[in-house]
């Protein structure tokens, strides 16, 4: 749950001038709606075909989200790089990558600092739960951003999103972490029932707080197009 | 920057700052001694026993020349008590007594069958609990005859020994033999007086076997021996399968199902033993549940599925006589298999009384119940040995009777005085003046008529028999009155104290916003107008999460692992933090370092809670998470003692170094060479008590005990140099230095204190604490440039790290939390007053003390020394106050829940544990906080200093 995705060596590029590449509202739509349809098919299929979900099988339904979701988060983002000259999709996607481990140490620190339990049991859950989370926030920001810190700090730490992309990647991975967040509250409590378990309602509020967030961010950029509109008028 | 402007102000001087912590502390303790004389129920355990001879002084017949019998004439000469925990009173009586037919009912066959078969000599009843309906206080209430509050103020301390009289006291005392099996609970509340015992654990809510096998392995063997006169036998699968899978279910509907067979068979082993001459010939079997539970297995608080539970008692003598219907109090039905079964009604406070009766031992010195007449009249038979006279049976039994009541009514009117005389908070004088007019009146009665006619055996039983039934029924008047009023005074919460109690703690958090809010208004021409974000986010940030750990406390959930909440907490400012750090692009490191130390204290926080689960090492000296994890190599255990010592003199060399400072002069500058001197004194302790390095250094008392008084004595002597030594204070200093230097002299003092009760542990606990306060401070100065930026999110940050400090250093918010062990370091004897000091250091000593004292450094580090003195005093009393409103909001919210959960199944466990630390932390913060700032606030002249 870092917000401030910190300590990337980086050279503060003055690339973050430029504008990011340009992503109408049909587009944003239609990238919001694949992760959304992603997501839904990740849960039809551990749940239809292989008989899981996340309150019998919690790691194992987590990794299949994330493997789900990873290649559709990577391809569909890598199209709206920054500087698309200077970098290749190849590149970008390769960025994307990148982001997954990296995405999912931080998130992984930071849910240990916030309680998450370390035993070896709970290992596997904690780090699938860390890589569905990478997934859901940093790994559509480093396929745009790349690796200039200024831009990453203008989304993260400021929430100063510029740009229809930006509010793409920003909404919804503030969305994601804040409804883990929130996620954690059920856990103490006594009801005594199996989903507040560790990582199992973290990760409904997860996804709530993700799905949520993607409706709003799509309000964004609907609005942002509008008043733009209204502007070159 | 200018401070002139409000160089006028500084008129009223100090006690311009402080006067409204003081109002608070005092609007705060008007609150809270207001609700506690509502909520806490309290009552003190008086140390009288009762003797033999004590029967004289009663107007009395005493049946002392009588064949060794003591107060009563003993009807039945052996007892087998079989406890069934949290037995529900429709487990017993027939499903014909209740509007519908459950599963659970009729379960118990044996005992229905017993009593619609000879009901004459066995009985049902309903037995009415009082609460708080759990099995420690339960058992309490049963064995000495009185209510059990909250607090039984007493002389255990911490122990749940029972100390007041009881009758198996009275027993034991009286040369009968008592044997025990089942809940280990029994062994805890009488660790001395059994003759033979198998306790089994109780704790493990999940085992419904092992306690029950352990007792039915004994029981039936026992019933064949002859070295016991009563036997206990307390099973406890019913009220653990109640726990656990709730009261319809089928281990429970087993569980009865074995019980009926065990009866089954102890009440055939009883009977066939029971002819002339036999050794059960004179046997009374009961069997009782200690309280009742609802539906969902949970007992505690007073409903009547809690309160409600069976007494089921059986007399294997040839019955004789019925009790006078004046006294029956039983209401019979025709069950299902068409016999007639009477459940009668009785109080469970009675049962000590009648069962002393019975046994013919003294009655417990503090017991407050009569003696049942239907219970008494089962073992009635066996005073007709001298039935020469023309008396029926039943003319005889009442004359016994009224002769026990007699005794009884005597015996209950002497604790009275008694408690009133001795207890602090007794009863009110009208209640006492009423209490002694019945029982007058009474006693005139027995006097001048009763006795008379009992004397005169020619009398016929047409009068004698109306002359007793009114004998009896004005002691029953004197009985029910004090029975009532106990009640009343014990058992019952006053919501109007309680509300007031709210409501003035309500006034005192307007007060305190209002005090903030007027300090803010001042300073509103020094603060730059460029309101940054960040204010407001910080503002918005605290209040949420004050706002979450108010609510918390709220479920019994969050109450229980407050410490993991707090700790959540503490990383989200530190999260927070970190992302505010990055926006600005420094103190990166720091806030980076803040969220490992959260982490560790985390890691910290669940050793701590994993040992409040069980809580057997109790009395231990060092019940310290360090020796939790040390248990396994010898490595480690070589590590736990050495690393304390190392992070100990790592400490001492950063306050020599600080000491090295320019700006500290002579009273902090001796101060702080003290603690390290102390310091070094902690070192030689810890390595004296050590097993591994003592022995050859020194002798062992020497290092057990004069060291820590030695530590002691240069603590306070810092303490008073440091209050006195103000006064000689050379003015050279400029007054942002001076309240540093002021500020690492205090820490410093009671550093070592703090440090050696809290053992091993507390040098490490120390080092992060400087850590973490040292992150904070330099995350005040996260925003630069502003003078008086809203420090609100620094000071919750402290105070939310505070309060993991108190998780961190082995404390929980229970009675069982606090570290005994550390009340005695230094001294071998119990004085009360100064363990409980040391206690209270040791608990609070880091979540308190240590914080409050330490404020002010957030306020110092801010502003450049040229700010002026008035300025940053007002800046520190505002600080102040938000810090107590602070504490002030989670007690109040603690205060309400308890209210609400007044009811709640866990308010004796969970709730009113807390409420008492809550309270107590409120206060002791509020007194420190004007301590404090008595000790800040110095009077000197205020120098404007201009820029």
């Amino acid at each position: 749950m870092d917000r401030g995705k910190s300590h990337r060596e980086t050279t503060a590029s003055i690339a973050s001038t430029a504008e990011p590449s340009p992503i109408s509202a049909a587009e944003a739509f239609l990238v919001n709606a694949l992760c959304v349809l992603a997501l839904a098919f990740a849960f039809w299929v551990s749940n239809v075909i292989y008989s899981i979900n996340l309150v019998t099988h919690p790691s194992l339904t987590l990794f299949f989200i994330s493997i789900t979701e990873l290649p559709i988060v990577i391809l569909l983002y890598s199209r709206y790089r920054q500087n698309g000259i200077r970098c290749t999709y190849l590149q970008a996607v390769g960025r994307g990558v990148l982001g997954v481990p990296v995405g999912a140490l931080l998130n992984f620190l930071g849910a240990v600092a916030l309680g998450a339990p370390v035993t070896i049991q709970y290992l596997p859950k904690t780090v699938n739960w860390a890589l569905m989370m990478s997934v859901f926030t940093t790994v559509p920001a480093s396929c745009v951003l790349g690796s200039s810190w200024a831009d990453w700090r203008r989304i993260f730490a400021q929430t100063k999103p510029n740009g229809s992309i930006e509010y793409l990647i920003c909404l919804p991975a503030h969305g994601a972490v804040i409804g883990a967040w929130f996620g954690a509250w059920p856990m103490p409590l006594d009801w005594e029932r199996p989903w507040q378990e560790w990582p199992i309602s973290v990760s409904y509020g997860t996804i709530a707080g993700y799905l949520v967030a993607m409706v709003a961010s799509l309000g964004f950029v609907l609005a942002r197009g509008r008043s733009q509109h209204i502007k070159r008028e | 920057m200018e401070a002139s402007g409000m160089g006028g102000e500084g008129g009223c001087g100090k006690w311009g700052y402080i006067w409204a912590m003081w109002t608070t502390v005092f609007l705060h303790m008007v609150a809270i001694l207001f609700f506690t004389a509502g909520f806490l129920l309290t009552r003190t355990e008086l140390p009288h026993h009762s003797h033999c001879s004590d029967v004289s002084h009663s107007p009395c017949f005493s049946p002392l020349n009588n064949n060794g019998s003591c107060w009563t004439k003993p009807a039945t000469n052996r007892l087998v008590l079989i406890v069934l925990d949290a037995l529900r009173i429709d487990f017993v009586a027939p499903s014909t007594f209740f509007p519908e037919s459950k599963p659970w009912m009729d379960k118990l066959p044996v005992l229905k069958n017993a009593a619609s078969s000879r009901p004459l000599s066995a009985r049902i009843f309903k037995a009415i609990a009082d609460p708080p309906t759990t099995s420690l206080q339960r058992l309490k209430g049963l064995t000495t005859g009185g209510l059990p509050t909250f607090v039984d103020v007493g002389n255990s301390f911490g122990a749940p020994a029972i100390v007041e009289d009881n009758f198996i006291y009275q027993l034991v005392q009286n040369g009968k033999k008592v044997v025990m099996m089942g809940d280990d609970t029994w062994t805890q509340l009488f660790p001395h007086h059994f003759q033979t015992s198998y306790p089994y654990p109780s704790f493990n809510v999940k085992d419904l076997h092992t306690v029950d096998n352990g007792c039915i392995e004994h029981l039936l063997p026992s019933l064949y021996k002859e070295d016991w006169d009563l036997l206990i036998a307390h099973f406890l699968g019913v009220d653990h399968a109640g726990h656990i899978f709730g009261v319809d279910s089928t281990p429970m509907i087993e569980k009865l199902e074995q019980y009926n067979t065990i009866l089954e068979r102890v009440i055939e082993v009883l009977e066939n033993q029971s002819g002339p001459g036999s050794s059960h010939e004179n046997t009374l079997l009961v069997v009782m549940g200690d309280h009742g539970q609802t539906l969902n297995g949970d007992h505690g608080g007073g409903s009547a599925e809690e309160v409600e539970t069976a007494l089921f008692a059986m007399s294997f003598k040839k019955p004789h006589s019925s009790v006078p219907p004046e006294f029956d109090s039983s209401s019979c039905q025709l069950d299902l298999d068409g016999k007639n079964v009477c459940v009668s009604t009785m109080q469970q406070l009675d049962f000590a009384a009648t069962v002393s009766a019975l046994l013919g031992i003294p009655f417990p010195y503090g017991s407050i119940g009569h003696i049942n007449p239907e219970l008494y009249a089962l073992g009635a038979d066996s005073w007709n040995l001298d039935a020469s006279q023309k008396l029926s049976e039943s003319d005889i039994w009442m004359q016994n009777y009224v002769n026990a009541l007699c005794i009884n009514s005597w015996q209950v009117k002497r604790y009275v005085d008694a408690y009133s005389a001795s207890s602090a908070v007794g009863f009110s004088h009208d209640d006492l003046s009423r209490i002694a007019g019945v029982y007058t009146q009474a006693e005139n009665h027995w006097s001048h008529s009763t006795k008379k006619l009992l004397l005169d055996r020619q009398n016929d039983s047409d009068i004698l028999v109306p002359a007793l039934k009114r004998q009896i029924d004005a002691y029953f008047k004197f009985l029910t009155i004090v029975s009532e009023l106990a009640r009343s005074k014990w058992t019952e919460f006053d919501l109007n104290m309680m509300g007031t109690g709210i409501g003035i703690m309500l006034i005192s958090l307007i007060f305190q916003v209002f005090t903030i809010l007027r300090a803010n208004k001042k300073h509103a021409v020094m603060l730059s107008s460029s309101e940054d974000s960040w204010i407001i986010t910080g503002s918005i940030f605290t209040i949420f999460l004050l706002g979450i750990r108010a609510c918390s406390f709220l479920s019994n959930s969050y109450i229980l692992e407050e410490g993991k909440v707090a700790n959540f907490l503490l990383s989200t400012s530190g999260i927070v933090t970190l992302r505010q750090s990055v926006i600005q692009g420094k103190l990166l490191i720091e806030s980076i370092g803040f969220l490992i130390l959260s982490t560790f204290c985390r890691f910290a926080i669940e050793v701590g809670l994993s040992k409040q689960a069980a809580t057997s090492a109790f009395m231990k000296d060092y019940t310290s998470w360090i020796i939790n994890i040390a248990s396994g190599l010898s490595v480690w255990d070589y590590a736990a003692e050495v690393v304390p010592m190392v992070v100990l003199i790592l400490l001492a060399a950063w306050l020599y170094r600080v000491t090295s400072g320019s700006f500290f002069n002579w009273p902090w500058k001796y101060v702080i060479l003290g603690t390290i001197l102390c310091y070094v004194l902690i070192i030689v302790h810890w390595i004296s008590d050590s097993d591994r390095f003592g022995g050859p250094l020194m002798p062992q008392s020497i290092g057990k005990t004069y060291i820590p008084r030695i530590i002691y004595a240069i603590s306070l002597g810092q303490l008073l140099l440091l209050a006195f030594g103000q006064v000689f204070k050379s003015n050279s200093l400029d007054c942002k230095t001076i309240l540093v230097a002021k500020t690492t002299a205090v820490l410093s003092a009671w550093s070592s204190t703090v440090i050696l009760l809290s053992g091993k542990q507390g040098s490490i606990v120390a080092f992060a604490s400087i850590v973490g306060g040292y992150f904070i401070m330099k995350f005040v100065n996260i925003e630069d440039g502003k003078v008086g930026s809203c420090r609100s999110f620094s000071i919750m940050q402290w105070s939310l790290f505070a309060t993991c400090l108190f998780f961190c250093s082995g404390h929980w918010c229970a009675f069982d939390g606090l570290r005994y062990g550390a009340a005695f370091i230094g001294f071998e004897e119990f004085v009360l007053v100064r363990q409980a000091i040391l206690l209270a250091i040791d608990t609070f000593g880091f979540s308190i003390i240590l914080p409050v004292f330490g404020l002010p450094l957030l306020v110092a580090t801010k502003y450049q020394a040229d700010v002026g003195k008035h300025f940053i005093f007002t800046q520190l009393s505002k600080m102040y106050t938000t810090y107590g409103l602070i504490t002030a909001i989670t007690t109040t919210f603690t205060i309400l829940c308890v209210t609400i959960h007044r009811r709640h199944l866990m308010v004796w466990g969970l709730f009113a544990p807390k409420f008492v630390f809550d309270v107590f932390n409120l206060i002791l913060t509020d007194v420190l906080i004007c301590l404090a700032s008595i000790y800040y606030f110095d009077q000197g002249k205020e120098v404007p200093e201009l820029k």
